[in-house]
């Protein structure tokens, strides 16, 4: 009984926490103001990229269009998956309400605002997972709270897309051990076995 | 027979309570008075006339009988841990393996699919072998597919895998056969009932424990990807480790080792298609199985989704899913016993109808609450749903093995296995239907599982027996219908009962007359107690 009552004392905290914040309205990616920036990304070779070896080169700059520049403070620039890669995997689903939205989860670098052209050369983290991707960099206020957006596809029509390859995440050592454990566990089963029915028959002939 | 004092015969805690005079009811006369060479003397917890148990003491470790239940439940206990170690490390999985939802919902059928057959062959297996290495196969022989894990690279190699790791289920027999050769059939309700929910806590523990030994990989240097498999090698160790355990310090039967026994002819067997036509053809038997399959079914299915469940809807940490999927789990520590216990008690009052009305009660709920947990919004309300939910569906586990001994005397272990299986079948059903598409959000899943769950409770008005009534109707007014003798004897032929192998049943009809409701009980004589029935 004593760990439900922590959980229930703990889950009444939570609620108070809750309540505390207060009601706040719902920021939607529908509101940000779209194609404020200009983005590219470039793979560094052709074909599926390897998670852990292959960069991309990012360039983000000031679209002349764009309206909102005066809030902007900070720009993240991030990974997204394309749609191609969120089938069947609502985990990664595009939601309006900015923060249920799971289609950028991998952060690549966070930078002060500046008017002029930046880049960055983006070595893909070894923890990516196998997908297709584009770059979508968000401007972002001094309250920490999105104002606008550019990303390296188009919207109607996903182009210029790219591919990465995650690691295996195996490693010999590891199957190396994996047999040798197996292969312990059978015959020390096996050794027991046949050394009770050893002794079993032993017993008989006495 | 009429004593509905705590502890009185009939009850699961008859010898638990300490106030009863333990030798008082051996069977004959040798095992009563103490001279140097008594054999029962011989036992650090008092036993009966087949040197089991009469007394469960749970902090003793002593062998024969409390050591056999340690290594019973702690087994089970692993082989839980097995096989749903991956279910909380999902979330980096499917991003190692590139999964789809549907990968990973076919993955938690299979994995719960393999011990619908391994539970049905283990009953054979203890029979022929004895309960330790029925135990040992199975932690030793699935160990080294808890070690492939870390060769998969794809969805095809998870599933295969987690169906190999799943046969491992089949430890639950061999834990329950174990028990109740070594434990009185008074006591083996309560027995069972720990042995069962501290072995299916394992399922909660793991929650807890896979997130941690990745998160300690991960510090230790090694990426997500590779940390997930490392981490696989620590449930495989605790298998391999509790397997020489228990053929090292384990004892098939109180007096021995089944291969030591079997030369005096001491263990006689009963012809199995006998058994399985008689447990086959008695349709409480798939009753039970439907129940079993919305119980501990929806139990394992949770133990399967649940992490995820936490970790995508509400955002949290890999390791916050853990504890508060865990919590779940965990419940079965005193949930299970505690449905046991309340089935007794029902039954102390109202008898049989009792038991029924209580697995009912705690199983609806349960699927009530499992309904509620799936439309929750808030992380507060899903986690109390969740909990009431667990207490609710482990309960009504627990009351269910309190009427399944009754079903059948002959046939008792294969309706034991029975049940089981259809425990695991009802939890891949429920992740086939409603886990493994995404025509439903895991949320929905949830609530029209639970809704499910309370239809298919409805059946357990549909048990009836003559002698003791069901839900709604009352026990047979037929002279000789409503005799216990009757219905248990049924399952002998006129041959096998003109041989009076049918002995055993009969005994078992006299004890179980503590199943009729208080009021017609006690217009009844106290029989004598002829000695204890063997449970299996």
């Amino acid at each position: 009984m004593a760990i439900h009552k922590i959980i229930l004392a703990s889950f009444i905290v939570y609620l108070m926490i809750q309540f505390s914040h207060g009601a706040t309205k719902e920021r939607l990616f529908s509101d940000l103001e779209k194609d404020a920036l200009d983005v590219t990304a470039k793979p560094s070779r052709q074909g599926v990229l390897d998670a852990g070896i292959d960069k991309l080169s990012i360039t983000w700059k000031l679209r002349s269009t764009a309206k909102k520049q005066a809030n902007f403070t900070t720009i993240k620039v991030k990974l997204c998956y394309a749609p191609v890669s969120q089938v069947d995997r609502p985990w990664r689903k595009t939601e309006n309400e900015l923060f249920k939205d799971k289609t950028c989860p991998h952060k690549i670098i966070t930078r002060a605002y500046n008017k002029s052209s930046q880049s960055f050369k983006y070595t893909l983290d070894r923890d990516i997972p196998t997908g297709t991707y584009f770059v979508r960099t968000y401007a972002v206020d001094a309250k920490d709270h999105e104002v606008a957006f550019g990303q390296s596809t188009s919207e109607a029509k996903p182009t210029k897309l790219f591919s990465v390859q995650a690691i295996s995440g195996r490693h010999k050592s590891l199957d190396i051990a994996s047999v040798c454990f197996s292969v312990f566990s059978v015959l020390a089963l096996l050794v027991f076995f046949v050394n009770e029915k050893r002794k079993a028959k032993l017993e008989q002939s006495k | 027979m009429a004593s509905n004092e705590e502890g009185s015969i009939g009850t699961s805690l008859h010898g638990v309570t300490a106030k009863e005079h333990v030798f008082s009811f051996s069977a004959d006369a040798s095992s009563q008075v103490v001279p140097s060479n008594d054999p029962t003397s011989k036992f650090a917890l008092p036993v009966d006339s087949e040197h089991r148990a009469k007394v469960f003491n749970p902090l003793s470790f002593a062998k024969p009988h409390m050591r056999a239940f340690h290594l019973g439940w702690i087994s089970f206990f692993t082989c839980f841990i097995s096989t749903f170690a991956a279910a909380p490390l999902v979330p980096i999985i499917r991003d190692n393996l590139d999964l789809t939802k549907t990968d990973i919902g076919n993955a938690g059928v299979a994995s719960v699919s393999g011990a619908i057959f391994s539970r049905l062959a283990m009953g054979a297996v203890c029979d022929l072998l004895g309960a330790r290495y029925g135990t040992a196969f199975s932690l030793m022989l699935t160990a080294p597919m808890v070690f492939t894990m870390s060769f998969a690279t794809g969805p095809v190699g998870y599933l295969a895998v987690r169906f190999m790791i799943g046969f491992c289920l089949a430890t639950f027999v061999s834990c329950q056969y174990w028990t109740s050769v070594m434990f009185n059939g008074k006591i083996i309700g309560l027995v069972n009932g720990c042995a069962g929910g501290w072995g299916d806590m394992g399922g909660g523990v793991t929650q807890l424990l896979m997130p941690m030994v990745f998160h300690v990989i991960k510090l230790a240097g090694a990426t997500p990807f590779m940390a997930w498999r490392i981490a696989f090698f620590v449930p495989g160790f605790l298998q391999v480790v509790m397997g020489i355990l228990v053929l090292t310090f384990g004892q098939d039967l109180p007096d021995g080792n089944l291969s030591t026994l079997q030369k005096s002819g001491q263990v006689s067997k009963d012809k199995f298609s006998k058994v399985f036509w008689f447990a086959v053809k008695n349709y409480r038997t798939w009753i039970l199985f439907v129940l079993y399959g919305f119980s501990m079914g929806i139990e394992l299915t949770i133990n399967n989704v649940i992490s995820g469940y936490f970790f995508d809807r509400f955002n949290l940490k890999l390791q916050t899913a853990g504890i508060v999927a865990a919590s779940f789990g965990m419940a079965n520590f005193f949930a299970r016993p505690f449905g046991g216990y309340a089935s007794d008690v029902a039954a102390r009052l109202f008898g049989m109808r009792g038991r029924l009305w209580i697995l009912w009660i705690f199983q609806t709920v349960g699927a009530l609450f499992c309904i509620w947990l799936g439309r929750a919004n808030s992380l507060p309300i899903a986690i109390l749903a969740m909990i009431l939910f667990s207490i609710g569906t482990q309960a009504a586990c627990g009351a269910l093995f309190g009427v399944a001994p009754f079903v059948s005397r002959r046939s008792l272990g294969l309706i034991s296995g029975l049940t089981g299986a259809g425990g695991n079948f009802g939890s891949g059903l429920t992740q086939l239907l409603f886990f493994s598409t995404s025509r439903f959000s895991t949320a929905e899943g949830l609530s029209l599982m639970g809704a499910m769950a309370v239809l298919c409770t409805l059946p357990v008005a549909f048990i009836h027996f003559p002698q003791w009534g069901s839900m709604f109707l009352r026990p047979s007014r037929d002279g000789e219908r409503s005799k216990e003798e009757y219905y248990y004897s049924s399952e002998w032929t006129e041959d096998e009962k003109r041989q009076g192998l049918h002995e055993g049943s009969i005994k078992f009809a006299e004890n179980s007359r503590s199943e009729r409701s208080r009021k017609i009980a006690l217009a009844d004589f106290p029989t004598q107690e002829t000695g204890s029935q063997t449970v299996v």
